[in-house]
């Protein structure tokens, strides 16, 4: 397999890779090949949730997802989440929940949990969108400042 | 499904000092943007990548270590123990711990050679390629394997022990005899891991005579003397510089990574990065072990009257004289109950397996669950009940542990009290195959590992410069703030936490124990009156000096004299950031009795703090499936430092406490291998699993830390793993006697009934 060159938008602007094997990782890519260091690397085999990324809008395990596959879209990360209205929505909810400690799983949480409220919409309920979250796992927290955070987005919820 | 609630914090005396601000994290933008640069994101130009050789075998005779098909690619380096006389010319290193082995293998993975190359594809290809061949020696995977009975008289001899503690007091055989009832049972307790989400990882280079290293650590200064003494060089030639934590829970408290990849930057001559996948971070990560534990309890007229403690740890390859857990472990499956007859005793058993190492509260969850549930038992036989049983024995201040403590200021009574009168609350409401469990645990935060800070009072700002990265507790960002800004009277979002690495940052032990805020507190407390004093000095008047702000700049007060901050400085201090002002506290740690010591090393625990938990569990009678439904946690912890975290501290150590008590468990084979080192295979808890928890604080019972507080880090953990199995006995009649309680293990406790 020929290593080839693709384009995408990232966090709002185009950019292009070189030489990307067709094995390459999109967490990889993002990580070392664009510096975008705020998508984590946990398991590197899609059980953690730490290396989320929205490719146009809907969240995506970067650690599972070629790089190839995602040519021509839209990928936002962690990076991307302050110019983005939701993203900073979340952002916000989680500093005044004091929902995070090590803040190594919080990229992960804040970037699926904005592609959650884009996908789903403001009719999603609390326990909706937690059930959405379960396959982000955090070791700090217990998970219920998360969840704190998640009901200070939906503050019409019962 | 998820009703939220942590009650306000209960106070028992009014809290010294300033009034508690409430505020939010100082990480929380850095981490929550994406900036925040953990030891897995280290990256510098012309870095090269390593990857570490493995054993392919647990025990082993190690034939060759063939580097030359590694070398062989383009650019790769390989280095293994022959290299090490030229890499570390004159240095003889740490004889017990070799850099890399030469003789046997004593671990599955254990790294036998390292390589970088300048692409990560690379190195972990030339990892593959060098060519290891190991004579296989039989395995001991299982400490049963060495002692299948409680070992005889001579064991202490054994090549298989690598430590020996034994204590008593009194006539037990003579107690027993005598006794109303006498019960005997016999536990086990799984391997379980901390799974921190960031895996070790290190960049290190070597430049102008010093080693340098950037690492995701708990200790910079631990790491600095594990690496001096691991690679034999001066202290002084090493750095360590911490980088945000992505987690530890005392999984990073010692050197791991870091003298492979400094020796790898020596060979390369450029910068080399250094990290664990997952898999690899379950494989060479130091944690709990299982154990083997016989607990036996003389009882008359309602009253313990002796006991027998027998322990039989797993210890991995920890080497004899370097066995921390035995002794220290030993002490949690006696107290915090009195006992006037007693015999204990430990042995480290050494198996191949990496060595035993911290995991929060090491080892003190298993030994609360086996304690708990023996004397939960106890009661049980002989007629009593339980919780009377227990509240009746529960240490008081005024008491002496079984090895000589004084129990000082001590709110366990109060906690308990506080969770019993919820678990009656729940029991009352509760439906069919539901129980409720009460379980106590006490820490002891006093480690005497000592610490130091410098404050840099500006006219505008207080800093606290310290030499400790923030592991996500809280302890060292919001901890040391909050102590500084009450110390000095000053408004919280006046004082900020700076960090600096070895070179020129004051020492501090390491984020362990929960130890950081309150050693480093009263590190900070000393500092402060320094510093006031100074500036009463400048003021020139006498009586008490207050720091306030007015119009926006720092101001100090002395009776009716009011001088702006700015104007006290000199010059040069201006120019430097401020007046500076360092305080140190060197704590003390507590004492043992020694008539009653026979053999080895026993902890000497001192300001004692306690837990007591409430849990609510239901059991799916058909697969023994068990479900915590509700959850209740009282903590003695002197004074509420920091309000926002000391709660979160309490909800994600009960969490962690579930995962030991219903899920995980690392399962070694016969032939040494880790079975399931993934997030998959290895569950720990998941968002859908947690219960409500309610946390209140019991405070007034101040303890040694700044303004009376105790540890907060680990306590939260002990008491979980007890308080959920007795909730399964309670709803179902079950008695497991082994942790973690699995679905199976639960299942077969409910077929015999």
């Amino acid at each position: 397999m020929t290593p080839t060159s693709l384009a995408l938008t990232v966090n709002g602007k185009p950019r292009a890779v070189e030489d990307v094997p067709a094995s390459e990782r999109l967490l990889d890519t993002v990580r070392w090949r664009l510096g975008l260091k705020g998508t984590k690397e946990g398991c590197r085999s899609g059980d953690c949730g730490a290396c989320t990324v929205l490719v146009d809008g809907v969240s995506m395990l970067s650690c599972l997802t070629l790089t190839h596959e995602v040519e021509g879209t839209s990928l936002t990360t962690i990076e991307g989440m302050a110019d983005d209205p939701v993203g900073r929505e979340v952002q916000n909810a989680f500093e005044r929940a004091g929902a995070l400690q090590c803040g190594y799983c919080t990229p992960g949480f804040v970037v699926a949990l904005a592609g959650l409220l884009r996908e789903r919409g403001r009719s999603a309920t609390v326990d909706e969108l937690l059930s959405d979250l379960g396959g982000n796992l955090c070791r700090c927290t217990g998970y219920l400042s998360i969840a704190r955070a998640v009901a200070l987005l939906r503050p019409e919820a019962p | 499904m998820h009703r939220l609630s942590f009650d306000r914090p209960r106070r028992r005396a009014a809290p010294s000092g300033g009034p508690l601000i409430a505020s939010g994290r100082p990480d929380a933008r850095t981490k929550l943007d994406g900036s925040a640069v953990f030891g897995a994101d280290l990256d510098v130009p012309g870095m090269w990548w390593a990857a570490l050789v493995p054993s392919p075998v647990a025990h082993g005779r190690l034939r060759s270590v063939d580097l030359s098909p590694a070398r062989a690619l383009e650019g790769v380096v390989a280095i293994g123990a022959a290299d090490l006389a030229a890499l570390l010319p004159g240095a003889t290193g740490d004889p017990d711990r070799p850099i890399f082995p030469t003789d046997t293998v004593v671990y599955r993975n254990q790294p036998v050679a390292a390589v970088a190359a300048p692409t990560r594809e690379l190195a972990r290809r030339a990892a593959r390629a060098v060519r290891v061949e190991v004579d296989p020696l039989p395995v001991i995977s299982d400490l049963e394997q060495v002692f299948p009975d409680w070992p005889g008289s001579n064991a202490e001899s054994s090549p298989y022990v690598a430590a020996h503690v034994r204590a008593r007091e009194g006539d037990l055989d003579a107690i027993f005899q005598g006794a109303e009832t006498v019960v005997r049972e016999t536990y086990r307790t799984s391997s379980v891991h901390q799974v921190a989400l960031e895996p070790h990882a290190c960049l290190a280079e070597v430049k102008d005579g010093k080693w340098r290293v950037r690492t995701c650590t708990q200790t910079p200064f631990g790491t600095r003397e594990d690496v001096a003494s691991l690679l034999g060089v001066p202290e002084e030639s090493v750095v360590v510089e911490g980088t945000w934590v992505g987690g530890g829970f005392g999984g990073k408290g010692a050197a791991l990574l870091e003298p492979y990849a400094l020796l790898l930057a020596k060979a390369t001559g450029r910068p080399v990065r250094l990290a664990l996948g997952y898999r690899e971070e379950f494989l060479l990560g130091r944690t709990t072990l299982p154990s083997v534990i016989r607990m036996e309890t003389a009882v008359t007229g309602g009253r313990i009257v002796g006991r027998r403690v027998r322990l039989l740890l797993d210890v991995g390859t920890s080497l004899p004289g370097r066995d921390f857990a035995t002794g220290y472990s030993i002490g949690f499956l006696l107290g915090p109950y009195r006992t006037p007859v007693f015999e204990v005793e430990g042995y480290a058993v050494r198996t191949n397996k990496p060595a035993f190492g911290p995991h929060r509260a090491p080892f003190a969850p298993q030994c609360v669950f086996v304690l708990e549930s023996h004397l939960d038992h106890v009661a049980r036989e002989a007629g009593l009940d339980p919780l009377e049983f227990r509240a009746a024995h529960l240490w008081k201040e005024g008491d002496t542990t079984p090895l000589g403590q004084a129990v000082g200021p001590f709110g366990l009574v109060t906690a308990f009290e506080l969770a019993r009168a919820t678990a009656a609350q729940w029991r009352a409401d509760a439906g069919p195959d539901s129980g409720v469990g009460v379980a106590v645990g006490f820490w002891s935060t006093g480690t005497g590992a000592g610490g130091e800070v410098r404050l840099r009072l500006s006219p505008t700002d207080l800093t606290v410069v310290q030499g400790e990265r923030e592991i996500g507790s809280g302890s060292v960002l919001a901890g040391i703030a909050s102590v500084a800004a009450r110390s000095l009277e000053l408004p919280r979002e006046r004082v900020s936490v700076a960090y600096e690495d070895t070179s020129s940052a004051p020492f501090d032990s390491g984020v362990f124990g929960s130890r950081t805020t309150a050693a480093l507190g009263r590190a900070v407390q000393a500092a402060s009156l320094t510093l006031l004093e100074e500036i009463g000095k400048r003021l020139g008047g006498s009586g008490p000096v207050h720091l306030a702000v007015r119009a926006g700049e720092i101001v100090a007060e002395q009776g009716s004299t009011r001088r702006p901050i700015r104007e006290l400085c000199s010059d040069s201090e201006r120019s430097a950031g401020g007046i500076v002002a360092s305080g140190r506290h060197y704590g003390t740690s507590g004492t043992i009795d020694e008539r009653k010591v026979e053999a080895g090393t026993f902890y000497p625990y001192t300001d004692f703090t306690g837990a007591a938990h409430a849990a609510q569990v239901t059991v799916d009678r058909a697969t023994g499936t068990v479900r915590v439904t509700r959850y209740a946690a009282f903590h003695d912890v002197g004074t509420v430092i920091d309000p926002m975290t000391a709660p979160a501290q309490v909800e994600g150590g009960i969490v962690m406490g579930l995962g030991t008590a219903l899920t995980e468990e690392a399962l070694w084979s016969e032939d040494g291998r880790l079975l399931n080192a993934g997030l998959l295979d290895y569950r720990i808890p998941t968002l859908g699993e947690v219960p409500p928890i309610q946390v209140t604080f019991v405070e007034g019972f101040a303890g040694a830390g700044p303004f009376g507080a105790k540890g907060l880090g680990e306590p939260p953990m002990i008491p979980v793993p007890a308080a959920v199995a007795l909730a399964v006995r309670d709803a179902t009649g079950a008695h497991v006697t082994e942790l973690p309680l699995s679905s199976e293990r639960v299942a077969r406790a409910l077929k015999l009934l």
